[in-house]
């Protein structure tokens, strides 16, 4: 509605908002060239990528450095592990944290403000911070190279709870009561009355906690000790500590790593939006 | 108000322990527990046969090493430096495209949220084919222009510019994405005003969308502070921390002490200091985020004393 007056009539861009536009674009059309190189270099042979001056498009694709990715490396071994940490890592996330933000939201009990308060203060304090006395709990575990190593950290996020306080808290306390005293129990009222109304902002937490997940690297690195637990990102970073002199296959692997998330975001980009919004300050 | 109504006759007072109980257990295993133990850590002396209390001495080590020094003022300059850039080119970013056509917006947006989605790993890798002295496109160019060797990675006083270049570009995507809602949330009607008074663009830009949008600049002033802090993949994949530690940041000579130095004690030190840090710088942003619960819930004390026992 805002909107709709000025566009009708056309008005002329002021001088000030034209340039801007057009620095804008610009910038945004150079955000765009990194990966045009990448993709093209990746299609290049090795001595093709060291042409100076450079060759701004290939003269002749050469797949060759995608097969050498696939068979020299278990790259789809890396992209099935990204996957299923990835995923086991945020349906955990979910299901701990809409838990969790319901009581937040909905439910009284003694230490709720300072509990909430704790979460939230943790919000602040990147994990990595503390990743030696972290690590030590790995080994003390014995989960060092394996997945639940990777993922089990990853749970214990505040931004998930955080998000959905804010969902849940715009549920009418009605749709509650009227199941409660139907004579439902309170986790079936969750389940079946709540939980549904608020799954924008359960979509919203699964992409975005999906994706912080699947381009984490650090953790990931630590605790896989082997080729064959890599994750996607940690291997094809492993590819760039390679001496190998093939800088076309590297940038393969670098394209290769780019894509899913890529098609992902394409396809969700309207919950991308929402959801890093929504994680925000309203007021 | 309405939360006096809502209340415990519906209600088993355990059954928010329950609800919340799968989310404590991680946050007491793999946060709280960690937190204390680093403290701890740090505190501490190890070696293979023996674990002696030392007090601060791993804290007095650090400030009298020059690479720790570095690695500080290093880590303080990329928070200043990224922040400011992040914040003020997103800010301008959004303000040319915030009033245009849907169509025009989601583009430019995506075009710049591009580099955040395809992970700080690629960005890392695509950063350093284009800066490589060897074959680098971008280090051609300065070749061509005259820069000798063409090796900005190599050159101690420009790498740090370098990360902080890269690390923006990679962080602005989201500063689009939270100004462009902040700003579409600004009532057009004040906009209009403004404009038929006789206010430019620029004009409307300083005296309305930038006061209006403070709470989105807050807030990502403070998660930009935080994951600058925790800088690591960029560091490792594009100089790792080179040449001669002129890029080294906190998390970085953190991993390089606890996984490389295996000076572990060291680690937990660097990391008391970073959680320090940390606090210090998220203050501002706590407050404001939990202010919103925090007004409210003395009343709500208040009103549950009168009613319940």
């Amino acid at each position: 509605m805002k909107n709709l007056l000025p566009k009708h009539k056309a008005k002329r861009m002021e001088p000030f908002d034209l340039v801007l536009n057009v620095v804008v674009l610009l910038g945004a059309i150079l955000n765009l060239f990194p990966f045009y190189w990448l993709i093209t270099g990746s299609l290049k042979t090795s001595a093709g990528i060291f042409k100076m001056p450079p060759e701004w498009f290939p003269s002749t694709f050469h797949y060759q450095n995608y097969i050498d990715l696939f068979v020299g490396q278990p790259a789809l071994r890396w992209a099935l592990n990204s996957i299923l940490v990835a995923v086991v890592t945020t349906v955990l996330v979910v299901g701990c944290s809409a838990l969790a933000a319901y009581a937040f939201a909905k439910l009284e009990f003694k230490g709720k403000s300072f509990l909430f308060a704790l979460f939230i203060a943790t919000l602040m304090i990147p994990k990595e911070i503390f990743i030696v006395p972290l690590f030590q709990i790995i080994l003390k575990f014995n989960l060092s190279n394996s997945y639940l190593g990777m993922i089990l950290p990853n749970v214990a996020t505040a931004f998930g709870v955080f998000l959905l306080k804010g969902f849940f808290e715009g549920v009418p306390d009605s749709i509650r009561e009227s199941g409660r005293l139907d004579g439902a129990s309170e986790l079936t009222v969750f389940l079946k009355l709540v939980l549904p109304i608020v799954k924008p902002g359960v979509g919203a937490l699964f992409i975005l906690n999906f994706v912080n997940v699947w381009n984490d690297y650090l953790w990931q690195m630590l605790i896989s000790r082997s080729k064959e637990m890599m994750t996607l990102m940690v291997g094809t970073a492993s590819l760039m500590q390679e001496i190998n002199p093939n800088f076309a296959y590297k940038m393969a692997g670098a394209t290769v790593a780019a894509l899913p998330m890529l098609c992902i975001f394409i396809v969700f980009q309207r919950y991308f939006t929402k959801g890093i919004t929504l994680g925000a300050v309203k007021e | 108000m309405p939360t006096m109504k809502r209340k415990t006759h519906l209600q088993n007072p355990y059954t928010g322990y329950f609800f919340i109980l799968p989310q404590f257990l991680f946050f007491a295993v793999f946060i709280l527990y960690p937190v204390f133990e680093g403290f701890r850590i740090s505190l501490y002396k190890t070696t293979a046969v023996s674990n002696t209390f030392v007090g601060l001495e791993n804290y007095q080590i650090l400030f009298a090493d020059p690479v720790f020094l570095r690695s500080v003022f290093n880590t303080l300059f990329l928070v200043v430096v990224v922040t400011a850039c992040t914040l003020f080119f997103g800010m301008m970013i959004s303000v040319a495209i915030f009033d245009k056509k849907s169509g025009y917006i989601s583009v430019i947006r995506s075009f710049y949220y591009l580099p955040v989605i395809v992970s700080t790993v690629v960005m890392s890798m695509v950063w350093k084919f284009l800066l490589n002295p060897a074959n680098g496109l971008v280090s051609y160019a300065l070749k061509q222009s005259g820069y000798p060797g063409g090796n900005v990675l190599g050159d101690k006083n420009l790498v740090l510019w370098i990360v902080a270049f890269v690390t923006v570009v990679a962080s602005l995507g989201q500063a689009v994405i939270m100004y462009v809602a902040a700003m579409e949330g600004v009532s057009g009607e004040v906009l209009e005003a403004a404009e038929v008074d006789g206010a430019t663009k620029f004009q409307r830009t300083i005296h309305i969308l930038i006061p209006l949008v403070k709470p989105t600049t807050l807030y990502l002033a403070v998660t930009n502070v935080i994951s600058i802090l925790k800088l690591f993949v960029i560091i490792q994949l594009l100089t790792d921390g080179g040449p001669n530690n002129s890029s080294m940041t906190m998390m970085y000579y953190l991993y390089r002490n606890a996984f490389i130095y295996d000076k572990k004690n060291i680690a937990a030190a660097i990391g008391v200091l970073m959680f320090l840090l940390a606090v210090l710088m998220a203050t501002p942003q706590f407050k404001a985020m939990s202010g919103s619960t925090g007004k409210r819930l003395p009343r709500k004390k208040n009103g549950k004393g009168g009613t319940t026992k």
